[in-house]
């Protein structure tokens, strides 16, 4: 039996003080969000990159009502063969995830069958189903974004919330509605080039150079890097800490006012997002314009501005250049099924569109809670907003109901942040992954983006040397210190020339990009996003190390190879 | 029956007068293939000095418990056998047209005596047969008048190989079934030679060529003392789609004195250069594809490139044979794009067909 897989603490560890997970009331289609029971070990669990900082309370109502529930409808839906999509436990704040295997063989080929049929109407349609999303969203988000339920009673207060929680779920569904049809084309054209005898590093090229959101976001924080030089208040960014700077401009001047303004602008439009993916704990740019002002005080640290429209050229250039390289290598008849292949990927572009949801999607759908949380703490007399992000659902729904009241639960909130905090310290110590190492991954979002493939357990076992081998994701090669990073909000402090070593980033790291000589991360294959956001910013990436953030420390000298999908340590400080 | 044929003369049908090597060669020179140029002492030829003469019956007598004997013995009797042919007294009229056919071959080429390969065409029922044709002897830069009757001689004596012999006694075949045939042709001075596919000799895709090629002359490749360099061409188009230059250390070359080949090193300035101009991929594809539309099936063949004046050489195909692995109807499917079926194959895992 396979119980000592899953460690005995982490089956019967204290959760978060004065909450029982079993009364945990989120929706689910087929696997409820729960804590590690010993017989789980059978399963295979990957600690999820995309939630660094953990989760408080309140957050794990997001995970459960947005991706756990999105996976699992999705995946009935199309129907994905083999997999009902994705499932998790919780450890502490952590959150480790699996799939929801189906292992009936004729289930799996009914399944098929259907979605044999579903996935090409889907992708044939994929830009007016994508445009009807995202105005969809765009409706959604509006009317929550421009309520206001702070100072409101407690059951308005009480329907807002549960508005906030059927627009995530909405908001999620679409996700994976559309993101399973897009990998699965996706895999399914790099199998075809892989049969073509194309090369695996230059099958990513063949997608990049489509703007997205989030790449318009970064431009127009390099805008404002500009205008912070015109205006001259280089010296006030570079003398002032990243959390002061906001508060030293509203007292500088007519010019900084100026800019102020311009900030404002851009916040309005920019500024709904969050550092972390569904990351409830962390205030909207909007609210606490830190971390763009502290990217812009590095921005103006560097040599030169990130030229965005001559990257986009080269970037476009190298796409073309790679097209026509590899279809000059195709007989007549190969290349009628690459054209058709890429053909199909062009029109729904995974690579693209893994940028442009997030936009809409995973740094801005939960933030409607986010308010709603702080309302509710306001009105039930909660020392500070923030109390509310400490609160279970159930909880918070009790409250707004008024079947219970701030001074039952109050005490608790103390002891969670003191919990939560605790265990976010020991982030870099969980394990990568608990279970059983399974023959294969499944679910094409567990494999592509978590990277769950076989390099990833080649990387495992093969961990000591000088040398770590990972996935080749984006070409090219660099030299300088390591930045390990846990969390995104120490990701502004990043100095140019650097080379980021994460377990994975997320949507809301890309402004760090233009400041990096290599990306490394323990997680993901050609698929996530520091692959493909390291194309776009034309700088060297290896994903699916598994165990860079351990064997590396920051200062370290590495030598990164995007090609071979190597990492050397060069030099060892830490 | 005439004693000497041109290859153009040739068909399939002559492979009783010709044996099936220069048959072949005047079939697919038919077919406007580019073959070595040359003329066949034919069967006629040999029954006229040998089968219809008293040598006959001394080497049948000589032969006659063959099946009997242990190996040296064998050896012996085949020796004797060789010497009576080459001792054998040709006809002042077969010397002669060997003699106008030689020189009109020279002639060809603006010389005045050309060298030659002389290669035995064993006809007979067992004369396609790849163990049964090797066995026989081929001579390479005969030159001269004299020296190319003297080869035809040595390859009718190699009908007496002990390993032919051998073979015949095993087999319970006469020698009076398989006359010999000798192959006059031009030698031609390899500047590179390789081989070449109708369709991927490994996948079996039938949409490529695929062509290995090295300095001088073909025994290197063929022995695999050398790594050829590799090319891929498209079969609609004619496209190069791949060129990949192997570091080539060793070639093949030819000693006119000792008429014999041998391996040298390559000159390093040629050791990683293309042995091939992107014209010659384009003649040797040409000439598959027609190879191949003659045949009505996937083929190999041999090709040598001559010596090139600017970048382009004549390529000559000196053999050509159907291929075996994939044959007419055994190449894979080619992969054919659809949504559905390439992400139920690829994006699953192993559980979805």
């Amino acid at each position: 039996m396979s119980d000592d897989l899953i460690p005995t603490e982490y089956c019967h560890h204290d959760f978060y003080p004065g909450f029982n997970p079993s009364q945990m009331d989120s929706a689910f289609k087929c696997a409820r969000l729960d804590v590690f029971k010993p017989e789980d070990g059978e399963l295979f669990w990957p600690l999820d990159f995309h939630y660094q900082r953990g989760f408080v309370p309140l957050g794990y109502l997001v995970v459960a009502d947005g991706p756990l529930w999105g996976t699992q409808i999705a995946a009935d839906a199309i129907p994905l063969p083999p997999s009902r999509g994705l499932q998790a436990r919780m450890v502490g704040p952590h959150l480790y995830a699996s799939e929801i295997p189906i292992t009936d063989p004729w289930e799996i080929e009914q399944r098929a069958i259907k979605a044999s049929q579903n996935i090409p109407a889907f992708l044939g349609n994929f830009s007016e189903i994508w445009a009807e999303r995202v105005a969809e969203l765009e409706t959604w988000l509006h009317h929550m974004e421009s309520a206001e339920p702070m100072g409101k009673s407690l059951s308005e207060i009480g329907e807002f919330f549960e508005k906030s929680v059927r627009l995530i779920r909405r908001a999620w569904e679409i996700h994976f509605e559309i993101m399973y049809p897009l990998v699965a084309n996706y895999v399914g054209f790099y199998g075809l080039c892989t049969e073509l005898n194309l090369e695996p590093g230059e099958i990513g090229r063949f997608l990049q150079g489509y703007d997205t959101k989030i790449m318009e976001t970064d431009r127009e924080l390099w805008g404002l890097t500009r205008r912070v030089r015109e205006l001259g208040l280089e010296d006030l960014f570079a003398v002032t800490a990243a959390q002061d700077i906001a508060t030293e401009l509203a007292s500088a001047g007519a010019d900084a006012a100026t800019f102020l303004t311009e900030l404002d602008d851009f916040l309005q439009i920019y500024g709904r997002r969050s550092e972390g993916i569904i990351d409830l704990a962390s205030p909207p740019w909007i609210d606490d314009p830190t971390s763009p002002l502290g990217t812009i005080k590095t921005f103006l640290l560097m040599d030169k501005d990130h030229d965005f429209d001559q990257a986009n050229v080269e970037v476009v250039a190298e796409r073309e250049e790679a097209i026509s390289s590899a279809r000059s290598r195709l007989t007549v008849e190969d290349r009628e099924q690459f054209d058709a292949g890429l053909g199909a990927c062009q029109a729904a572009n995974f690579n693209w569109w893994n940028e442009e949801h997030n936009f809409y999607i995973d740094l801005r759908a939960h933030l409607p809670l986010r308010r709603a949380s702080a309302a509710l703490a306001t009105a039930v007399g909660a020392d500070s907003e923030d109390d509310g992000l400490f609160l279970f659902g159930p909880e918070a729904r009790s409250l707004a109901r008024g079947d219970s009241s701030w001074s039952d639960i109050a005490g608790l909130v103390g002891e969670r942040r003191d919990f939560y905090n605790d265990w976010r310290a020991k982030r870099s110590e969980m394990p990568k992954m608990l279970g059983s190492v399974p023959d294969e991954v499944t679910d094409p979002v567990m494999k592509e983006i978590f990277g769950m493939g076989e390099h990833f357990f080649a990387a495992l076992s093969g961990s000591s040397s000088e040398i770590l081998k990972g996935v080749p994701a984006a070409m090219g090669s660099a030299e300088g210190p390591a930045r390990v990073l846990f969390s995104p909000e120490d990701l502004h402090t990043i100095l140019p020339g650097e080379i980021l070593v994460c377990e994975a980033t997320s949507p809301n790291w890309t402004p760090a990009f233009a400041k990096i000589a290599a990306c490394v991360c323990d997680s993901g294959g050609t698929l996530t996003h520091a692959s493909i956001v390291s194309r776009e910013y034309r700088i060297p990436c290896v994903t699916g190390l598994a165990v860079a953030t351990a064997r590396i420390s920051t200062g370290d000298r590495l030598l990164v190879n995007g090609t071979t999908g190597e990492v050397t340590l060069l030099d060892e400080i830490g | 029956m005439n004693q000497i044929e041109w290859l153009e003369n040739l068909s399939l049908e002559d492979v009783s007068v010709a044996g099936p090597k220069m048959a072949k060669l005047g079939d697919l020179r038919a077919a406007g293939v580019t073959v070595p140029a040359g003329f066949t002492v034919t069967s006629a030829a040999y029954i006229e000095a040998v089968s219809d003469t008293p040598v006959a019956a001394r080497i049948d007598e000589l032969l006659a418990d063959v099946a009997a004997a242990d190996q040296p013995e064998m050896g012996k009797l085949a020796a004797a056998a060789r010497e009576m042919i080459c001792a054998t007294a040709l006809s002042p009229s077969l010397i002669e047209a060997i003699g106008q056919a030689y020189q009109s071959l020279s002639l060809r080429f603006g010389a005045d005596s050309l060298p030659t390969a002389v290669r035995s065409s064993a006809t007979g029922e067992d004369a396609a047969d790849a163990s049964f044709a090797g066995q026989f002897d081929s001579y390479l830069g005969v030159t001269g008048h004299a020296e190319v009757v003297d080869a035809v001689l040595s390859c009718w004596a190699s009908l007496f190989t002990e390993r032919a012999v051998t073979y015949r006694a095993g087999k319970g075949i006469r020698h009076h079934d398989c006359p010999m045939a000798v192959g006059v042709l031009e030698l031609i001075d390899a500047r590179a030679s390789g081989v070449a596919f109708s369709v991927h000799p490994v996948t079996g895709r039938s949409d490529r060529i695929v062509i290995e090629g090295s300095w001088g002359w073909g025994e290197a490749i063929v022995q695999g003392l050398v790594t050829p360099d590799r090319v891929e061409v498209g079969k609609s188009d004619g496209r190069i789609l791949d060129y990949v230059v192997a570091d080539k250390t060793v070639m093949s070359t030819f000693d006119s004195e000792g008429g014999r080949v041998f391996e040298t090193d390559v000159p390093d300035e040629l050791k990683g250069a293309r042995a091939l101009s992107d014209a010659e991929v384009l003649a040797i594809s040409e000439a598959v594809v027609l190879i191949e539309d003659h045949f009505g099936h996937p083929v190999d063949v041999e090709w040598v490139a001559g010596p090139a004046s600017e970048e382009e050489s004549r390529i000559t195909i000196v053999q050509a044979r159907p291929e075996t692995v994939h044959g007419a109807d055994g190449a894979v499917t080619p992969p054919q794009w659809n949504p559905a079926g390439y992400a139920m194959k690829y994006a699953f895992g192993n559980k979805v067909k």
